[in-house]
């Protein structure tokens, strides 16, 4: 696979030593080029957003035992997500504090313990350096001082396990907001309250910035073009978003803190529209599970609305029976993830949302590449210089503010960009 | 045992699946498969993979695969509009005879794709690929298709096009 070196796309900067003025790239209804093309930019956030602010890592579920273990990055930092023999979820930076070696280059595994090929230094599953061969070596090792770094602040929503790198800042719970309810709406579809990311992942690689990967998860505008190929071929419920732009039902919303969703629930007319139509024995049971627990109204309420189609900011994408991960890795440069969303309680249903995931996700699904050809011709796009501007002012006109204070327009409008942007802006700028 | 004629008529199939695949002829590649058609791209190379538990890329059977041929043929498949220029080269030919009077071909591949739909990339795809080949009024035609990439498991660009 040939990997394209990183373009030299920098928009004209004539003091490369002056600090980015972010406000004035990020305006409320244009965004400057620069901030999909300017390296320094992206060196900036993953300093900013990546390695200082809540990240999503992985889900319970992957790590379910003792010893068993994921590799992530954090931005561009690799980690390690593993299940310690306390049976807390720890974040360990991917590196031996000897030489720098990566120590585990798997994506997946189960160990008693790491130990770095390269000299034997070996770590419990807390990072806690155990030994060093030879330690005559060293007049006095302190090895309470050379365990892995770990990211120093870890915490848990619902099996969504977050890490932030750095060790104050604001909690989990503030930084979600709100938005746990987006991640409730998915979990409580589960009869047991809790989904399972148990299939694997398929990774996606997209030639275009990663901020990319999230505006366009959350932009209901483009799909009946984007997607017109799938449109024209199959009957599916996104085609309740073409037609007239009056009697198109679904919205988007602005959750704050860069949390964005879009909400096809308006549009639909029965149970199961998000899950391509279902009825009678298939469903049956999973119904029954729901009323059981949630009484009949709630549980009808819940198998019409399905799951949430929202990104937690700012790499954390629930795609409504998928779950994904933006993972960035240049500037013009990035890889989606996806897996099903299992729903703990309802195994039968795990074979329809596995072939869903294929259908709908990974590149030779039926709706992402596309998205990605779009995205690496935008990246291409941008090396113009003569408009340096993206347009973001679209449905400014009609949005207007829910009790809540959430903001919510017309499925087509731009109200879920500027919301990830000025969540941006903030993170960017704040002292 | 595999006679010599069907050694040499399963491998004239394999050359012209793969050049019909190559050369974007979507309706004459459909025509070449059977009804219980199951096309197989596994996201692993771990050979206990299982399709009813693990995500695949590719796990179409004949109704999806007429849904994938289709999007290929609206001219609206952007991640395949244009197609990709591709060729692709087969080796390691070994047949064997299945159930049902089936064959089981197993080859290996080393496909080269211009991807032009965003910029201009040559992308090498390689693996093994295991087809399923039997004679339906006379003609030989595939009921199974696998393809297990050798970087199944790697982040990878669009696979929109026909491996």
């Amino acid at each position: 696979m040939s990997r394209r070196p990183a373009r030299v796309t920098a928009m004209p900067d004539p003091d490369a030593a002056a600090s980015i003025d972010y406000k004035a790239l990020v305006q409320d209804d244009r965004i400057h080029a620069s901030l999909y093309t300017d390296p320094r930019i992206f060196a900036e956030e993953m300093e900013r957003i990546f390695h200082r602010g809540w990240v999503f890592v992985g889900h319970a579920s992957e790590v379910p035992h003792p010893g068993d273990f994921v590799t992530r990055h954090i931005g561009t930092e690799p980690v390690i997500l593993v299940r310690n023999g306390d049976g807390e979820t720890a974040v360990l930076v991917n590196r031996c504090t000897h030489r720098g070696t990566m120590l585990c280059p798997a994506d997946r595994g189960h160990v008693r313990s790491f130990t770095c090929p390269y000299h034997g230094w070996t770590y419990d599953l807390g990072g806690a350096l155990l030994g060093v061969p030879y330690p005559g070596g060293y007049a006095r090792l302190d090895k309470a001082a050379h365990g892995l770094a770990r990211a120093p602040r870890v915490a848990d929503y619902r099996g969504f396990v977050f890490a932030s790198l750095r060790p104050t800042g604001i909690s989990l719970t503030e930084h979600l907001g709100a938005a746990t309810r987006l991640i409730d709406r998915s979990c409580d579809l589960a009869p047991d309250g809790e989904v399972e990311l148990s299939a694997g992942w398929v990774r996606h690689r997209c030639a275009g910035n990663w901020k990319m990967l999230p505006e366009n998860d959350s932009d209901g505008y483009h799909l009946g073009f984007v997607h017109l190929a799938l449109f024209r071929t199959v009957q599916m419920q996104y085609q309740r978003v073409v037609g007239p732009e009056h009697a198109i039902k679904a919205v988007v919303r602005d959750w704050g803190g860069g949390h964005i969703e879009i909400d096809w629930s308006p549009g639909y007319e029965g149970p199961f529209e998000w899950l391509g139509g279902a009825s009678g024995p298939a469903v049956a049971d999973f119904v029954a599970a729901l009323e059981r627990r949630d009484g009949p109204a709630l549980a009808r309420r819940r198998i019409v609305e399905g799951p949430a189609h929202a990104l937690i900011f700012p790499n954390l994408f629930l795609g409504e029976t998928n779950i994904a991960i933006v993972q960035p890795e240049a500037v013009d440069r990035c890889v989606h993830w996806h897996t099903p969303m299992f729903l703990k309680g309802a195994p039968e249903l795990n074979g329809r949302l596995l072939r869903m995931a294929e259908a709908g996700m990974g590149p030779a699904s039926f709706l992402m590449p596309e998205d990605l050809t779009i995205a690496g011709r935008n990246q291409l796009g941008l090396t113009a210089r003569a408009t340096p501007w993206l347009l973001l002012g679209r449905g400014l006109n009609r949005e207007t503010v829910d009790p809540e204070g959430r903001t919510v327009s017309h499925v087509t409008d731009e109200t879920t960009n500027r919301g990830f942007w000025r969540h941006l802006r903030a993170v960017m700028t704040e002292s | 045992m595999v006679s010599d004629t069907d050694l040499r008529a399963v491998t004239e199939f394999l050359y012209r699946e793969a050049r019909l695949a190559d050369e974007a002829r979507y309706a004459e590649w459909l025509e070449l498969w059977t009804d219980d058609a199951v096309y197989w791209v596994p996201a692993t190379t771990d050979p206990a993979a299982d399709p009813a538990r693990h995500l695949s890329h590719v796990y179409d059977n004949r109704a999806r695969l007429e849904t994938r041929v289709k999007l290929l043929q609206t001219g609206h498949r952007y991640s395949q509009e244009p197609p990709s220029s591709m060729r692709r080269l087969i080796s390691n030919v070994e047949v064997t005879a299945g159930a049902g009077g089936e064959w089981i071909a197993g080859s290996n591949f080393l496909l080269a794709e211009l991807a032009v739909q965003a910029g201009r990339e040559l992308h090498w795809w390689a693996g093994r690929a295991t087809h399923r080949v039997r004679r339906v009024n006379g003609a030989l035609k595939m009921s199974g298709k696998t393809v297990v990439l050798v970087n199944a498991a790697e982040p990878l660009p669009n696979l929109a096009f026909l491996i």
